[in-house]
């Protein structure tokens, strides 16, 4: 079977729909300011914001007043051009966030303390604030009953929503999905990558010798994808096809990339290898690319890697749009569908620099036709993924029924003396007690299965890493953004536990994390059992989550619920 | 210069959660990264963080922290000299 793609959506700094995205490419018009609406303290930090406040987004993307974290709102307006480009219904979305109603729990949280607001205080999670975006499109009224997703790995989320989509379709669990992610900016990430030291005080310039960090962005990316006959059938415009994709772990650490950059470059070869191709087929390389030294010099040792002396054109479009983190794999895919559609490849604004070990990308907005185009996101943990679009249909393998799963053992109960058998205390000394447990409980069901390390690691969690997300909100709120560490902001988000396991068992197989309310584990099965249809894993450690936190619950104690401790492995094997 | 040692062993202990250590088991002299205590680049963040918030000690970029942080010795010299609290 072939996988067209029909419709596209975007907004980001550098435009509100495709058009707008385009004109900025060709006229090289980066959308990177200084901060208008984010209202952080913090106002020396250039930002590339989406260029409205949140009226006038409410406005675009048709919505009265009700409760909405601007994630939503921008999801809406992206979401809503893709659906109408393609001009179908679609039965399941997918859709990557980190960050969710992070903005509205920033603005609200005293509020919540005197029983105010409390309207906002669902929308705190990631997979709420997609259940916001289906809600008020009509074109995604049966994905309520059907399936709605939330992949959170950080900065590669919407490209492993992307990959999902695709197969579901390659196992008939869905006729056509919409797939992508959104993003908006919050004060939580831009002080959390602030306490990193890699936001650069200038507009960010990838690639470049001298470039000092990143630039932080925000938006929304879609695509609608579908079976190649569905399309012709219904006369649909086919603008791409979905060619390969990958994703991996670098199981390196927790923020750095390895110098190497293996899991960047295990997921590009993985993506070649599923779309048939050879690295010299590829034509453009849109580069995760965003400027801080580090993912820069491991992404361009992957890349030398894997393309030799014969370099396609490369370029990373952060610079027009700055890094819109787990929106970032659906607004670049986009991007490139953009790009092949149009015949141009986008610059790599504000590079002037070359040294030796960096990729040297295309600095100016080329004309040139476009066959095959490869597309990196990579997140925290090393959670790293490529894409490949293609002008023409390739032929992928399908797989029309999904197996049965049971578990061929699990671990719902870690007693704390066990903790420290399967924990030592320097490699614990970060986590919070209830990260040791899942741990715990993960090398425990690794060595009752005997198998060291399974094909995939996928974690399921309501709330994420709430007590390291709750220690750095409050003390960003105490101290007025002024006095931050690093360590609870590396630790909040949701994927810190699937890639912390694979950084402790050297496990460079998929890796991914779902975060969808109670409904997340159901999240996690459908992944792993479509990808052991389709044959890409024969195993699979599936990991449950959550952490109960007293200043969390004092929230929710006002509308009801309360959050609980969670820390159950499983071993899934054909 | 012994007591600011002491001091600082304590606060890198607290900063990095090292809670089944005690400033005896930290050698003045050992490499802090790499070997030694085996800090990554997330604890010279930390360590960072802890300069400005200790000591009123400013240090913009992250790579300057490898000569600073190489033991806890070098370390106790740049605060006596450059600490502004």
């Amino acid at each position: 079977m072939k996988i067209a793609i029909t419709g596209i959506g975007v907004v980001s700094a550098i435009g509100r729909n495709c058009a707008e995205t385009l004109d900025s490419l060709l006229a090289e018009r980066s959308g990177i300011g200084m901060m208008r609406y984010l209202g952080s303290a913090h106002t020396d930090i250039p930002v590339g914001e989406v260029p409205y406040p949140n009226t006038e987004l409410r406005r675009m993307a048709g919505v009265g007043d009700e409760p909405l974290p601007r994630t939503s709102l921008l999801g809406i307006i992206a979401a809503t051009e893709a659906l109408e480009m393609a001009g179908a219904d679609c039965d399941a979305f997918i859709s990557g966030t980190t960050v969710g109603g992070m903005d509205l729990t920033e603005q609200h949280y005293n509020d919540y303390a005197e029983g105010k607001a409390t309207e906002h205080i669902r929308l705190h999670e990631a997979g709420e604030s997609t259940m916001a975006i289906a809600k008020h499109l009509p074109a995604l009224a049966s994905c309520h009953s059907s399936f709605i997703a939330t992949p959170s790995t950080a900065c590669s989320s919407a490209l492993n929503a992307i990959m999902l989509g695709a197969d579901m379709l390659r196992t008939g669990q869905a006729k056509r999905v919409l797939v992508g992610g959104a993003e908006s900016l919050s004060k939580f990430h831009m002080n959390g990558f602030n306490t990193l030291m890699i936001l650069d005080r200038r507009p960010c310039r990838p690639f470049d010798a001298e470039r000092n960090g990143l630039n932080l962005g925000e938006g929304a990316g879609y695509l609608v994808i579908e079976r190649e006959e569905e399309a012709r059938t219904r006369g649909a415009k086919i603008l791409g096809y979905i060619g390969g994709y990958a994703n991996t772990c670098d199981a390196y650490h927790q923020t750095a990339s390895s110098e190497n950059g293996e899991g960047a470059y295990l997921a590009m070869q993985a993506a070649l290898r599923m779309a048939g191709l050879q690295p010299a087929d590829i034509d453009y390389v849109n580069a995760h690319g965003t400027a801080t030294p580090n993912n820069d010099l491991s992404e361009s040792a992957a890349l030398i890697r894997l393309f030799g002396g014969r370099q396609p054109a490369i370029s990373s479009t952060k610079a027009f749009t700055g890094h819109t983190t787990s929106a970032s794999g659906g607004l670049e895919t986009a991007i490139c569908v953009l790009a092949m559609q149009h015949g141009l490849v986008p610059a790599n604004l504000n590079w002037s620099h070359s040294a030796d070990g960096l990729i040297r990308p295309v600095v100016h907005t080329e004309r040139r036709p476009l066959k095959y185009v490869l597309c990196n996101a990579f997140g925290f943990g090393g959670n790293e993924s490529s894409l490949i679009i293609s002008a023409e249909g390739r032929e992928l393998t399908e797989q029309p029924t999904l197996g049965n799963l049971t578990p061929l053992c699990s671990v719902e109960q870690v007693d704390d003396t066990d903790i420290s058998a399967y924990v030592s205390s320097a490699e614990g000394r970060r986590m919070t007690p209830q990260m040791r447990r899942m741990v715990a409980a993960a090398r425990r069901v690794l060595w009752q299965s005997g198998i060291e390390r399974p094909d995939a690691i996928v974690c399921a969690t309501q709330w994420g890493c709430m007590l390291q997300s709750m220690r750095f909100l409050q003390d960003m709120i105490d101290s007025d953004e002024q006095e931050l560490k690093p360590t609870p902001f590396i630790q909040s988000t949701h994927n810190t536990i699937a890639s912390l396991i694979a950084i402790l068992t050297g496990n460079h197989g998929y890796n991914s994390t779902y975060s969808q309310s109670n409904r997340s584990l159901d999240c996690a099965l459908m992944d792993v059992r479509c990808q052991m249809a389709l044959g890409r894993i024969r195993s699979a450690l599936v990991l449950e989550f959550d952490e109960q936190v007293d200043a969390w619950d004092a929230v929710l104690s006002r509308i009801g619920d309360r959050t609980h401790n969670i820390a159950k492995a499983y071993m899934y094997k054909l | 210069m012994e007591q600011l040692i002491e001091q600082l062993k304590n606060q890198i202990i607290e900063a990095l959660n090292f809670e089944d250590m005690t400033p005896a088991d930290i050698d003045t002299d050992a490499p802090l990264f790499g070997e030694g205590l085996g800090l990554d680049s997330i604890d010279a963040l930390e360590l960072i963080m802890l300069m400005d918030r200790e000591y009123g000690i400013k240090l913009a970029d992250p790579k300057i922290g490898k000569t600073i942080f190489r033991s806890v010795r070098t370390m106790a010299e740049y605060i006596q000299t450059n600490r502004t609290k």
